[in-house]
């Protein structure tokens, strides 16, 4: 499996997750009807692609207007492996993007970034 | 008769300060309407988007507790059906702050850790409830959740005042639960 791109719904964002690339990237609003089952094969994908053991930089784009509790812990799930590699050595980025202003966003990602200590958390701040 | 005691009705609740009401089954399809037209109101009403956010999210959470916690189900999930439940949701607008009630049966055995779990959550300042939120996250959710475990304790740090909540015994083996936050 190298790709997996699924469009924007209403309420789950959009994916394109790259392994090729090593690029993966999740734009919009996230409170699906069941968070397990929209996250679960993402999650098992990026864990296959992990288990390689390859040593390519890995960039994770997270851009999120809204997401409910239930994604975040999903958000998480994602996170913990790739942090994960970090730690063995593999170069990780993670992007955190918040819009102008908005406090939540920016704080959600402020408690995210405080559980990695091997990957690169980066906050970046878009202006519409 | 008829129009006059239902506009009485709809007059109070007006007066109360209520933008939104539901009472009745609620699915998924349900919430995401309700949700928009919440959102559409408090965006007319020039609320600031940050209290929007706020209000819309615990919004979210207290409809899904009921989906999924709610003794009164109406079908369990078949195929790509997915849970109904029988509760009420109610936004308002009280004094300078909005407030999202819900209520819903469970049942009896659920009261007590619920109880607990909420007399917990009301103790704790908005730096400890961060601190909980963050620790629960990197947790794998309690036994029988049905999401992550932290979305009453995501509607207490996004609330201004600690969490209101009673119960009261139905008889039959379930109680009513009531849950208000003020944002």
């Amino acid at each position: 499996m190298d790709t997996i791109s699924l469009p924007a719904t209403e309420r789950s964002p959009r994916i394109d997750f790259d392994f090729g690339r090593g690029h993966l990237a999740l734009r919009g609003e996230s409170y699906p009807e069941d968070a397990a089952a929209f996250y679960g094969p993402l999650l098992q994908a990026l864990r296959g692609y992990l288990a390689e053991a390859a040593t390519d930089p890995i960039v994770f784009e997270v851009g999120l207007a809204y997401f409910n509790s239930s994604s975040a812990k999903a958000l998480m799930n994602l996170f913990m492996p790739l942090e994960d590699a970090a730690a063995e050595g593999r170069p990780v980025t993670i992007r955190w993007f918040y819009a102008d202003g908005d406090e939540t966003i920016a704080e959600a990602g402020e408690d995210f970034a405080a559980d990695f200590s091997h990957a690169r958390f980066e906050m970046v701040e878009e202006f519409a | 008769m008829l129009a006059q005691d239902f506009r009485s009705f709809f007059n109070a609740s007006r007066r109360e300060g209520v933008i939104l009401s539901f009472g009745g089954d609620l699915s998924e399809n349900v919430l995401f309407s309700l949700g928009e037209v919440l959102k559409l109101r408090m965006g007319q009403d020039a609320t600031h988007s940050s209290v929007t956010k706020r209000v819309f999210g615990i919004f979210v959470e207290q409809a899904q507790n009921i989906i999924r916690y709610s003794a009164d189900k109406v079908a369990e999930p078949t195929g790509s059906r997915g849970l109904i439940s029988a509760g009420m949701i109610v936004v308002g607008v009280a004094g300078e702050r909005f407030y999202v009630v819900c209520g819903n049966e469970v049942p009896d055995g659920d009261v007590p850790t619920l109880r607990a779990r909420l007399d917990h959550l009301t103790t704790m300042t908005g730096d400890e409830l961060k601190a909980f939120y963050r620790e629960k996250l990197r947790q794998p959710p309690d036994e029988g959740s049905l999401g992550g475990s932290i979305g009453l304790i995501e509607i207490a740090r996004r609330s201004s005042a600690p969490v209101e909540y009673d119960f009261q015994e139905l008889g039959d083996g379930r109680s009513f639960f009531c849950l208000k936050a003020y944002i």
